[in-house]
């Protein structure tokens, strides 16, 4: 594509200039994409570089340093113990010690099972004082599989600690030579509230997200390959096992209907379709009509401008299950608008809001404005109300009018601002279970997809797909798990997209 | 001639407003509709169930004597007790996260930030189910949902740092040096110095943090499964809305809303310019 | 009452940019010291690393014979004032004042003694029940001053107090901040952009560009003799004329041949090139607006014509064009004319100007160092 320097691209005409940006929008993904997968090389490459000067280094540490430093190779913490920072020492040895019994006594056996996911199921055997065939639990792939990931975690955190350790002998012997004094206990617990502050108050938050959410995504995007299900619970029927790719296979390969007609493939294409029309619409919809009632709330001249907002406020404070439950009612087949209307007679036969694919599409999207705006109305307020008075009154000045104006400045100004919020607004959509839930919980089935875990709605995200695969009486967990990985690589392929074209079309709009 | 533009200019103002008006008034009523109905049916005596009129033919307390009598006390302690733990303990979680990422400048802040944006990537309810293993394991599940919904709420609410973080990134960081240099440390710039000029957005978080329970929805049903005294209200109230109960409890269910959304709304009004500059902040932050 | 030293100091941000090279300085006990230089050129970020509040990448910088690199600021015994004087919004003046005293476990009495003492000191004692924001901008400076005041520190470092204030404002505190100089007789280092505070403030300027130090020395030495093009420019207001031309030796004597004048090059400055037995060659010449004289058309004066002319109240600023368009700018004192020489100083106005020997500067046109130096 011709690049086109600045005074040629201002000979453009409208239509030009428009095809050129949308062009050069364009062009600038597969660049940008390609950029992505040359930076990965590029961090291979320095990761590789780093991890052997580390190598490197843990060499000449140990020819180059004295016998304190030789022997907390092998024990912990030695050489801090040895120049006085007991402390230190005391807690390195801790960790080495907690390591090496959890290894000898449990973690060795969660690492061994890791590969096979367990060998014998459960079985059933005779208790002689019961007098009667009792079943007996052997192997817990499922435990297995939880434990053989926390003992991973566990070893890297320990070679982590291990190197750590290695270092600090380096750097104290290098002070001593220097001259200088080493941290004492005192030093080190009083650092904690002061330079080391922010490691004392990321301690907690980062267990919690280490444990609670980083630990369970590994584990979930290992069942992506294992054929961890319902039937395959891993401990009370069936042990279950890696499969490799196999789920990944079922889900994207175009061949083979499941028994109710599609393939896997379609089912998630639809459903794919469907979630990513919905979370434009969604968030495209609340964005510019949130817009239009925050304005003409902040026009001027308007009066009761708090008691506008507050009433639109009030719906954001109510729990969205109560608001959405009893809207989805009112719209079923013998809720209010439909008995109302056919005792006023002016339908015959109930309007089909759940029951028909394109109703209910139309109705939660609908319904998602009705939940979205008041707080699209709070956010672009604020932004509106930042927006410098001075460029409407030049624009003024200069003959533009209400839609001009609106376009000119009010538009493209909010865009800047917002530009990451309806990112994640998007994503956010994407994920939005409850609306989807509670409305309709994916309501009308979708005959065509009957063969696929869990029953396919007309209304279905990918989210609440998956959680019915989950809660369904096959429980496809492993099915589900890749679903999500799906969902994981979609969000983040439209992210790096925005993140990496976004900025260089905004380039003209500086408004900072 | 100039007169004459006036005139124009003001008639076409006052037509303007007057049709902003009619909107704003009829979008008014939209939005309130919904809730007015539901504060009508609760008080409905003559029928339980879906009805095609709004006004009750007979008033009565009869809904919410029914509330009273089910497991729906049960459900709000429990809810209310997820709130208030909630409340405290992701406030200081979140201020400790964002006050860090916001005043700290250590080697790993980049990569810890990143990683954690592309661990949101992930949808939250893929990790349902073997939290609920860990959980059932640790024996804080069905009856014992409560402090399992609470640790698990708490445990992963540092990923949601970035509102209050943006708000941290406006009180200048001169402040901090002023106060290093006058001797405070870390932490007692935070408590003396940062803390006091946060009233807002801590206000905002405890907010948030305290209204999130109320419609936690999806987990909630799924740690508690089967058990009634594990419910919060949300899961509760909606198994009342199944097809085999709504016919009974479609109007003991308004009554219950309207009794967990009143206190809701009127803390949330109350605090509502906190929450509002919360949200705005958070918006243009991204 | 400590002096301060920096030994090659230096510092790197993450991203490779070096903001400051090899830094050396002694600063002196009780000296008042001037960092002064453009926007970048790191001054701030050295102030910053003495103050502990920038890591130091490379180097050392001692406090009183200590070394200080890995101390907090708290522990370095120094006082800051900061340019946007980052008062605590949610306390008093008072409470601002005290808060570094409180934090010390300083008795309440003696708090109060030594709070009210600077407050009368600055002329403060009416607003210490105020918030700042009440304040209004030279009022919280010198809240800000008072802070820095009473923590009896070794080290006093002002990063630039003086730039948010309004011109008239920024006179008046920069002549309060000699006096206080003179109360609390204690070591200072000042950081501005204003050449003119510099001037008037320091003992000694550090002039900076780029993270390099350029010139220190005291205010007459980098007036009088300034030791490169920047400095020569960058002090003094308005800025050095400065022309490529030639320097001719002939014999003992030297001359120099702007705009096809020859100006004999007479007294110190002529000594000064023979000692260092400069030859003839090409050459930067700087001259300062102020020692441009008016003269009569001669071999000596060099013809131009008035451009713009700017009646300052005690002097003009005379913007002239040379015969071959090189704009230069000519000070001259109102006093030396009369109402009619005046009046003649319209645009378009021809005239002719020349210079003394003594009022030139000498510079290499490939190193931009004086010639002299």
């Amino acid at each position: 594509m011709k690049q086109y320097s600045d005074l040629e691209y201002l000979r453009l005409s409208k239509g030009q200039r428009f095809l050129y940006k949308l062009m050069a929008f364009f062009m600038a993904i597969p660049r940008a994409i390609g950029h992505f997968f040359l930076n990965i090389g590029v961090y291979i490459k320095k990761a590789a570089q780093g991890v052997a000067n580390e190598c490197k280094d843990i060499v000449t540490t140990f020819t180059q340093g004295d016998w304190k430093t030789k022997t907390s190779f092998v024990i912990m913490g030695f050489g801090n113990l040895a120049r006085g920072q007991i402390l230190r020492g005391l807690l390195f040895l801790l960790f080495e010690v907690v390591f090496i019994f959890y290894m000898v006594f449990t973690g060795g056996y969660w690492m061994s099972m890791l590969p096979s996911l367990g060998k014998v199921g459960p079985t059933s055997e005779y208790n002689a004082v019961l007098d009667t065939y009792v079943t007996a639990y052997n192997d817990n792939s499922f435990k297995i599989l939880l434990y053989g990931v926390l003992t991973i975690f566990f070893i890297v955190a320990f070679i982590y600690t291990w190197r750590v350790n290695v270092e600090q002998n380096k750097l104290a012997e290098q002070a001593l030579r220097s001259g200088k004094k080493l941290k004492s206990d005192k030093d080190d617990l009083r650092s904690m509230v002061d330079e080391q502050f922010y490691k004392t108050l990321l301690a907690l938050p980062m267990t919690g997200i280490l444990v609670f959410t980083v630990m369970p995504i590994v584990f979930m995007v290992l069942v992506a390959f294992t054929n961890y299900d319902g039937a395959h619970n891993g401990f009370s029927n069936n042990l279950f096992s890696w499969v490799g790719l196999d789920n990944f296979n079922t889900l994207l390969s175009w061949t083979g209907g499941n028994g109710g007609g599609q393939s896997y493939s379609a089912t998630f294409g639809e459903i794919l379709t469907w979630t990513l029309i919905w979370a434009f619409l969604a968030t495209f919809t609340n964005y510019f009509l949130g817009m239009f009632v925050a304005m003409m709330i902040n026009k001027k001249g308007i009066r009761l401008k708090k008691m506008w907002r507050t009433v639109l406020v009030m719906t954001v404070a109510i729990p969205q299950f109560i608001s959405l439950l009893y809207v989805s009612k009112m719209f079923a087949r013998n809720g209010l608008i439909n008995l109302s209307l056919l005792d006023l007679g002016l339908i015959k036969q109930p309007l089909p809001f759940w029951e028909d694919p394109t109703w209910a599409r139309v109705s939660v999207i609908i319904i998602n404005i009705w939940v979205g705006i008041p707080y699209l109305m709070l956010i672009t307020t604020g932004i509106l109300m930042n927006i410098p008075a001075d460029l409407y009154e030049s624009a003024r000045i200069d003959g533009a009018n209400a839609w001009q104006q609106y376009r000119k400045i009010t538009l493209p100004y909010m865009l800047f601002i917002t530009g990451p919020y309806l990112l994640t607004s998007f994503t956010g959509n994407m994920n939005n279970f409850n609306v989807i839930y509670l409305l309709t919980g994916g309501a009308p089935t979708n005959p065509a997809a009957s063969g696929a875990a869990g029953s396919v709605g007309y209304t279905d995200l990918l989210i609440t797909w998956l959680f019915k695969i989950t809660t369904g009486a096959e429980s496809q967990y492993y099915l589900a798990s890749v679903v999500g990985i799906m969902v994981f690589v979609v969000v983040a392929f439209i992210s790096l997209v925005v993140y990496n074209v976004l900025p260089s079309i905004k380039n003209e709009e500086d408004y900072q | 001639m100039n007169e004459k533009r006036h005139m124009g200019l003001r008639t076409l103002n006052r037509v303007s407003n007057t049709s902003i008006y009619v909107i704003l008034t009829i979008i008014s009523v939209i939005w309130l509709l919904p809730f007015v109905f539901i504060t009508l049916q609760s008080f409905r005596v003559e029928s339980t169930y879906q009805v095609g009129y709004v006004i009750p033919k007979q008033w009565g307390l009869q809904n919410y004597i029914n509330l009273w009598n089910s497991d729906f006390k049960r459900w709000y302690i429990n809810t209310f007790i997820i709130a208030l733990a909630s409340a405290v303990l992701i406030t200081i979680i979140q201020l400790c996260m964002s006050y860090t990422l916001s005043r700290f400048r250590f080697k790993m802040r980049g990569p810890l930030m990143r990683f954690m944006l592309i661990l949101g990537m992930f949808p939250g309810m893929l990790t349902m189910i073997i939290l609920y293993r860990v959980l059932s394991d640790l024996g804080l599940t069905q009856a014992n949902a409560v402090p399992g919904l609470i640790l698990v709420g708490v445990a992963s609410s540092g990923m949601g740092y970035y509102v209050s973080k943006g708000f941290f990134d406006t009180i200048p960081k001169s402040l901090d040096e002023a106060a290093r240099v006058d001797g405070a440390t870390r932490f007692q710039v935070l408590c003396k110095i940062i803390l006091p000029l946060s009233k807002p957005i801590v206000i905002y978080t405890i907010l948030t943090a305290f209204m999130g329970p109320w419609g936690d929805f999806v987990f909630a049903r799924y740690v508690a499964f089967g058990t009634s005294a594990g419910y919060n209200v949300a899961v509760g109230m909606y198994s009342w809305l199944t097809n085999d109960q709504i016919a009974r409890m479609y109007t003991t269910f308004c009554a219950g809303g309207v009794i967990v959304a009143v206190p809701v709304t009127i803390l949330f009004l109350c605090l509502q310019k906190y929450y509002v500059e919360g949200v705005t902040g958070g918006a243009v932050k991204g | 009452m400590a002096s301060v030293k920096l030994t090659k100091v230096k510092k790197i941000y993450d991203n490779k940019v070096v903001a400051v090279h090899d830094f050396d300085l002694d600063i002196h006990d009780k000296e008042f010291v001037v960092f002064v230089g453009p926007s970048g050129c790191g001054k701030s970020t050295t102030l910053r690393m003495i103050a502990g509040l920038e890591e130091i990448s490379e180097g050392t910088v001692e406090i009183d014979g200590e070394v200080v690199n890995d101390l907090q600021p708290k522990d370095r015994g120094i006082a800051m004032v900061f340019q946007n004087y980052a008062l605590y919004p949610h306390m008093t003046v008072y409470d601002n004042i005290a808060f570094s005293l409180r934090l010390k476990k300083v008795p309440e009495d003696v708090v109060y003694e030594k709070v009210t003492n600077a407050a009368e000191i600055l002329g403060i004692t009416e607003y210490l029940m105020r918030k700042p924001r009440a304040l209004s901008g030279g009022q919280r400076q010198r809240v800000a001053i008072g802070r820095a005041m009473v923590r009896d520190s070794k080290v006093f470092l002002m990063d630039e107090p003086l730039s948010n204030l309004d011109a008239k404002l920024r006179n008046q505190m920069r002549a309060e901040i000699i006096l206080l100089r003179q109360k609390l007789d204690t070591t200072f280092i000042y950081v501005t952009h204003d050449q003119t505070e510099a001037m008037t403030l320091g003992d000694r300027i550090v002039i900076m560009k780029d993270g390099y130090i350029m010139q220190v020395g005291t205010p007459t030495e980098v007036f009088e003799m300034p030791s490169n093009l920047f400095v020569a420019e960058f002090i003094g207001a308005p800025k050095m004329n400065v022309v490529k031309t030639n320097l001719v030796r002939e014999g003992d004597e030297y001359f120099v041949t702007p705009f096809g004048a020859k100006l004999p090059v007479k007294g110190e400055k002529g000594r000064m090139l023979l000692e260092k037995n400069i030859p003839s060659g090409e050459i930067l010449l700087g001259v300062r607006p102020e020692h441009i004289v008016l003269a009569k058309e001669g071999e000596n004066a060099i013809a131009c014509s008035l451009v713009v002319n700017e009646m300052m109240g005690s002097e003009l600023h005379l913007h002239v064009n040379t015969t071959d368009g090189t704009g230069l700018i000519v000070r001259v004192p109102t006093i030396d004319l009369d109402a009619q020489g005046r009046n003649a100083l319209v645009g378009g106005h021809d005239l002719h100007i020349t210079f003394e020997g003594k009022a030139m500067h000498f510079f290499d046109p490939a190193t931009e160092k004086n010639l002299l130096v």
